[in-house]
């Protein structure tokens, strides 16, 4: 093998993987304000995308605005689902809300079915076919796009939790909710925001995949990976989920050059084992002390 | 009084259930009993010890494809035996995934659960020498001293009497110091441990238990339905054994069989609708959570004390 093919699965690894990132900065999101992961993450994504298709084929909407629609359908869809499902059940546990977020997923994908069917649609692209060359190596320009619009998110969303007021309440929130109500945080606020916000964030992910992986009820199992990448970084942290993410991609990339190619589908699964079982704290995460 | 009254009335339904229903609802009532051995070993572990699993469809495939291969190369192995044999070998994976899944608590347990179910299926479609992959396995009629259970009654019979057997474990293990221990744990594994509850070895015990029954469960299964493929033992698979027990009530035996019973019904009715049934399972389960946190079994018995 080459060091120019290496350099391009590298990269289409690294665009995975920046999908993969952003799906588990949208649970860490979540996580972090409310301690409960979303279980239906996955499907929120994959309905807002289906929601942007549908703008950009039946109403004829630019691609762009097409995008914008399908977030701002994923944010919509988030709201009303915090407000009238996970706000009414805010004293239950963890375990509460994984299976009110479990028997959501599955609403969802169901529903999607009976609008959309279980079919597979070719989504459009933002980027063109023809590879970019630098130097001897040839890049598509699908994964430098992926990766160019994912990383820019992401710098959004830096900015936003070191900047501003809503992004220090969040984190004021995943530090200790009873301080952050005593410091007049408004925690409910924070809930919604951080639901709306991850929302988003899933949207962009779910417009940027798409066209990769086609459009398809099957979509929303990338909440597997996003979880997977979110433990390889140490749940909870942001920067390691966005580490996790792109170490998950870059894996799953070159698994099979090196390993039976059977072995491509179940590789997210089997990193996620291992994660869990040598080190559950994640790469960078440290141990956290339970306290009685 | 009462109470063993309405047992008997219960053995006396289910003995005389092939006599008096359709045929198609023998083999209906095999696979409702089949799920809820799935359910109760679900519920040891879930209920009991609240560790959530989503890889149940994990370990109902390898008991069935341990059965269906013991049956086909060891001919004459005898139904109970295989099994058991079935059971023991899942369990004994399940010890192997429990084990390093000990230092892993609540999201952490649940997902690598859910990873395990799609590696097994995974594992299924490679081992294709052995397991045929994609193109399934039919499985041979079950025998039984000098018979064979070719029949839809005869199997009905042999899953009647493994699910007995099983349900009075169940409810023997829950009353006994194991049950006892394991409700410990749910409630507070720090109270739990500090009353001297050796909370490692209870774990693992109850995830052998749950793999056990479940293994047994897929052995029954292979037989039940005669034909086995890797896209039966999907992740949506164990997600209906979890809608079984938060249905049919946490920790609780008869909640876990009326909840399978429910499920499975409901499932098989549903056949015509098949895009609507995740949607209605779904909703139960929100509608379980939001409104009957404990299911149908805690339901009725605040109508009972009433």
């Amino acid at each position: 093998m080459t060091a120019a093919t290496l350099v391009h699965v590298v990269v289409s690894g690294l665009a995975t993987g920046s999908i993969y990132a952003l799906m588990a900065l949208a649970l860490v999101i979540v996580y972090n304000a409310t301690r409960t992961l979303n279980f239906a993450q996955g499907e929120m994504l994959m309905v807002s995308a289906f929601v942007g298709w549908t703008a950009y084929r039946a109403l004829g909407l630019p691609l762009a605005a097409a995008a914008v629609v399908a977030v701002a359908a994923s944010a919509a869809l988030a709201f009303v689902v915090e407000r009238t499902i996970i706000r009414r059940s805010i004293a239950a546990t963890h375990w509460d809300v994984l299976i009110i977020t479990l028997g959501l997923s599955l609403v969802l994908r169901a529903g999607a079915g009976i609008v959309w069917s279980h079919d597979e649609f070719p989504f459009p692209s933002f980027f063109g076919t023809r590879p970019v060359a630098l130097g001897p190596v040839r890049l598509a320009p699908v994964s430098l796009g992926i990766l160019g619009a994912s990383l820019a998110l992401m710098a959004a969303l830096y900015a936003l939790f070191t900047w501003t007021r809503l992004g220090r309440a969040m984190r004021a929130v995943a530090q200790s909710q009873t301080a952050a109500r005593l410091m007049g945080i408004s925690v409910e606020r924070v809930y919604a925001a951080s639901w709306v916000l991850a929302a988003v964030v899933g949207a962009v992910a779910g417009v940027l995949v798409a066209p990769v992986v086609f459009l398809s009820t099957k979509m929303g199992l990338v909440v597997i990976s996003g979880f997977t990448a979110a433990v390889l970084g140490g749940f909870g942290s942001m920067p390691g989920a966005v580490l996790g993410g792109m170490l998950l991609g870059v894996i799953e990339n070159l698994a099979p050059l090196y390993l039976p190619s059977g072995i491509r589908h179940a590789v997210p699964f089997l990193v996620l084992i291992g994660i869990l079982v040598v080190r559950p704290a994640g790469l960078v995460g440290r141990v956290r002390q339970r306290k009685v | 009084m009462r109470r063993r009254a309405g047992l008997a009335a219960l053995a006396a339904a289910a003995l005389a259930w092939p006599w008096l229903a359709p045929r198609y609802f023998v083999f209906l009532a095999s696979l409702v009993l089949v799920n809820a051995i799935v359910a109760i070993g679900l519920n040891l572990l879930s209920g009991y010890t609240h560790q959530l699993s989503f890889g149940h469809a994990g370990f109902l495939a390898i008991g069935a494809y341990t059965a269906a291969l013991l049956t086909l190369h060891v001919t004459a192995l005898p139904l109970p035996l295989t099994v058991l044999l079935a059971g023991l070998l899942t369990a004994a994976v399940g010890v192997a995934l429990g084990v390093p899944c000990l230092r892993l608590e609540g999201l952490y347990l649940t997902m690598a659960t859910l990873a395990f179910g799609f590696v097994v299926t995974e594992a299924i479609l490679n081992l294709d020498a052995l397991t045929r992959g994609a193109d399934g396995l039919r499985v041979p009629p079950a025998p039984l001293g000098p018979w064979r259970l070719a029949s839809d009654t005869a199997r009905y019979y042999a899953v009647l009497a493994a699910a007995a057997l099983l349900v009075a474990g169940a409810v023997n293990v829950t009353r006994m110091r194991v049950g006892r221990a394991f409700l410990a744990i749910r409630d507070s594994e720090v109270a739990a441990h500090a009353s001297g509850v050796p909370v490692a070895a209870y774990k693992t015990l109850a995830f052998a238990l749950s793999a056990f029954y479940t293994g047994v469960a897929g052995g029954l299964f292979a037989f039940v339905v005669g034909y086995l493929s890797p896209d039966a033992f999907d992740v949506f698979l164990s997600v209906d054994f979890v809608v079984m027990i938060i249905l049919g009530g946490l920790g609780s035996v008869p909640g876990s069989i009326l909840g399978a019973a429910v499920v499975t019904v409901l499932h098989d009715a549903l056949a015509a609708f098949q895009n609507y049934r995740p949607l209605i399972f779904g909703a139960i389960l929100i509608a379980c959570m939001l409104f009957m946190p404990g299911g149908i079994a805690s339901a009725a018995r605040a109508l009972a004390r009433r």
